[in-house]
């Protein structure tokens, strides 16, 4: 069992575990970033630190949609990013021994796998493979 | 030398005594037989008387003739002709005769003349006096001519005056009739007036409940705003309400965060920190349904509002109308009591014209009078000019009478010859 923030895009609901996140903040003043684009919308003043923004439901394909006030700050472990998410829901327990393998047509977009809950499918994301894909797109 | 007949008669007495005498004395000496003396003295003393007395019972007669013819030719009218005697050495009474036949005569000649003068004088006179009659005669003709088509004319006078009459009673029965309508115009005007004024009373009556309707919905719309200027208010304080549930949603989330971190320590502090979410959520969603119920009240005080807002307006409107009707009837007030007034002053007008007629009635009733007066003085005027006329006819007739008598005495004075010069 597993405790996962989950929100919703679209009809969508997506999972992420709660070992992955640092805190969940309140609309925090957003900085421009030079050379900025894509995923990457700019960077906050988190406690002194500088944190990088990544628009959550842009990297998922859904751009242009509606967005939380509220953001995810990931842990130190997964660079400290900052997710812009949507409809941030609550906190839930996930049983991961019924995650199942991501559909085909979201190969490669960061899912881990679909849980069961209460009916709904649970898209749990794949934390380090967002890291990687940061990665590999801005090089750090 | 005059010697008076009687003197001459006893001279040729003498004488034929004398030469009687003388011849007796004479005879004696003649030688004359005796026997004859006596025959011859007889004879002688005759012859001398016969002599003596032929020759004065000659001038005696001839100068009696004289006279006699010369009366005869007076008698006749002759009176050209002095008397003339033969010249005698002895004239006696015959010649003073003669003289006063003379006298008699050139009397008688002046006073004819005279007379043929005067007659003259007369008949001029008498033909000027016909003359002048004719001319009366035809002035008077005239006259009664122009009295005729005076006549004529006052007859068309009257009936002009009748006709006026007539005509001026027509036109006050109009002005009657005017009068009446216009108090009948008055009456109803004043009708109007008093139907205005009370349909104004209503109109102002009905204002005063627009304006007090109009008031309570402009109260009750600001009631209203207020309403939902307080439903703002409790939609603030939702929003705070879901504020503080969201701001404790977020704490929840993290406090769970923060309890999972913990691991088995936190696992009570999660138990709390899920509680409190609940409570956060179950909050938002009373405040969630809050702000639907506000805005549910809110868009029914909007919809009310509008409605009241469309209340108000047609009560204005309303109000506008009835304001506008309220001006009509003053409006209609105002033109009825003008023509109210308009009708009085026709109507005392109309008095006044009747009584302007009546005067003119009568007046035309004086002419009337004057006309038939004036045709009576015409018919006298006819009358006298008839009379005149008529005594003019008979002065002509007098004066050819007079004419006629001045001629026949023109007639017999001309009987009389006077001198040549005389004679026309």
């Amino acid at each position: 069992m597993a405790l996962t923030l989950i929100f919703t895009l679209e009809e969508e609901v997506y999972g992420l575990e709660i070992d992955a996140i640092q805190e969940i903040i309140e609309e925090p003043a957003l900085h421009y970033v030079p050379r900025a684009e894509g995923v990457l919308t700019g960077a906050i003043n988190f406690h002194g630190q500088v944190l990088a923004v990544i628009d959550l439901p842009t990297l998922l394909g859904f751009p242009g949609r509606e967005r939380d006030h509220r953001q995810v700050v990931l842990t130190p472990e997964f660079k400290s990013l900052v997710l812009t998410v949507s409809n941030i829901q609550r906190i839930v327990k996930l049983d991961l021994t019924t995650l199942q393998p991501p559909p085909e047509n979201t190969q490669g977009r960061a899912i881990r796998g679909v849980a069961e809950l209460d009916e709904m499918m649970v898209k749990l994301l794949d934390t380090d493979e967002i890291i990687n894909q940061l990665e590999n797109q801005y090089g750090e | 030398m005059r010697i008076e007949i009687s003197y001459k008669f006893i001279i040729g007495f003498l004488i034929v005594v004398v030469s009687g005498v003388v011849v007796n004395l004479v005879v004696p000496h003649l030688q004359i037989p005796p026997e004859f003396q006596q025959f011859f003295s007889v004879t002688c003393a005759l012859v001398v008387g016969l002599i003596f007395g032929s020759i004065f019972s000659r001038a005696f007669t001839a100068n009696i003739r004289r006279l006699t013819s010369a009366g005869d030719q007076i008698s006749q009218g002759d009176l050209s002709e002095d008397i003339q005697l033969k010249e005698s050495r002895f004239p006696d009474e015959t010649s003073d005769l003669a003289n006063a036949m003379n006298h008699i005569q050139k009397s008688l000649r002046n006073l004819v003349g005279d007379i043929r003068g005067i007659s003259f004088k007369v008949a001029g006179s008498a033909q000027n006096l016909s003359g002048t009659s004719q001319e009366v005669s035809a002035s008077a003709q005239e006259v009664a001519r122009t009295v005729d088509q005076i006549s004529k004319g006052a007859e068309t006078q009257a009936e002009m005056v009748e006709e006026s009459n007539r005509l001026f009673k027509e036109v006050a029965i109009s002005i009657n009739l005017v009068a009446k309508a216009a108090k009948n115009v008055a009456e109803s005007a004043h009708q109007t007036v008093e139907t205005a004024k009370s349909g104004s009373e209503m109109a102002s009556v009905s204002l005063g409940s627009i304006r007090q309707v109009l008031a309570e919905a402009e109260s009750s719309s600001q009631q209203m705003y207020n309403f939902i200027g307080q439903l703002q208010r409790i939609s603030k304080f939702v929003e705070v309400i879901n504020g503080v549930a969201q701001k404790t949603n977020l704490l929840a989330l993290n406090a769970t965060i923060e309890a999972a971190r913990a691991g088995e320590y936190g696992r009570g502090f999660a138990v709390v920190a899920e509680e409190i979410r609940k409570l956060a959520d179950s909050s938002t969603i009373s405040a969630n349904e809050i702000t639907d119920l506000v805005e549910g009240i809110r868009a029914e005080g909007q919809q009310v509002q509008s409605s009241m807002g469309q209340v108000i307006e047609e009560m204005e409107s309303s109000r506008e109308a009835v304001d506008r009707t309220n001006q009509a009837f003053s409006a209609i007030t105002q033109k009825a009591v003008g023509t109210q007034t308009k009708a009085n002053s026709i109507a005392e007008l109309s008095v006044q014209q009747i009584s302007s007629a009546e005067q003119i009635t009568r007046a035309i009733d004086e002419i009337d009078k004057v006309v038939s007066d004036n045709a009576a003085a015409t018919e006298q005027v006819s009358a006298a000019t008839q009379e005149q006329s008529a005594a003019m006819e008979e002065l002509a007739q007098s004066a050819l009478h007079l004419s006629n008598l001045s001629e026949t005495m023109l007639q017999i004075v001309k009987q009389f010859k006077l001198a040549e010069e005389d004679q026309d």
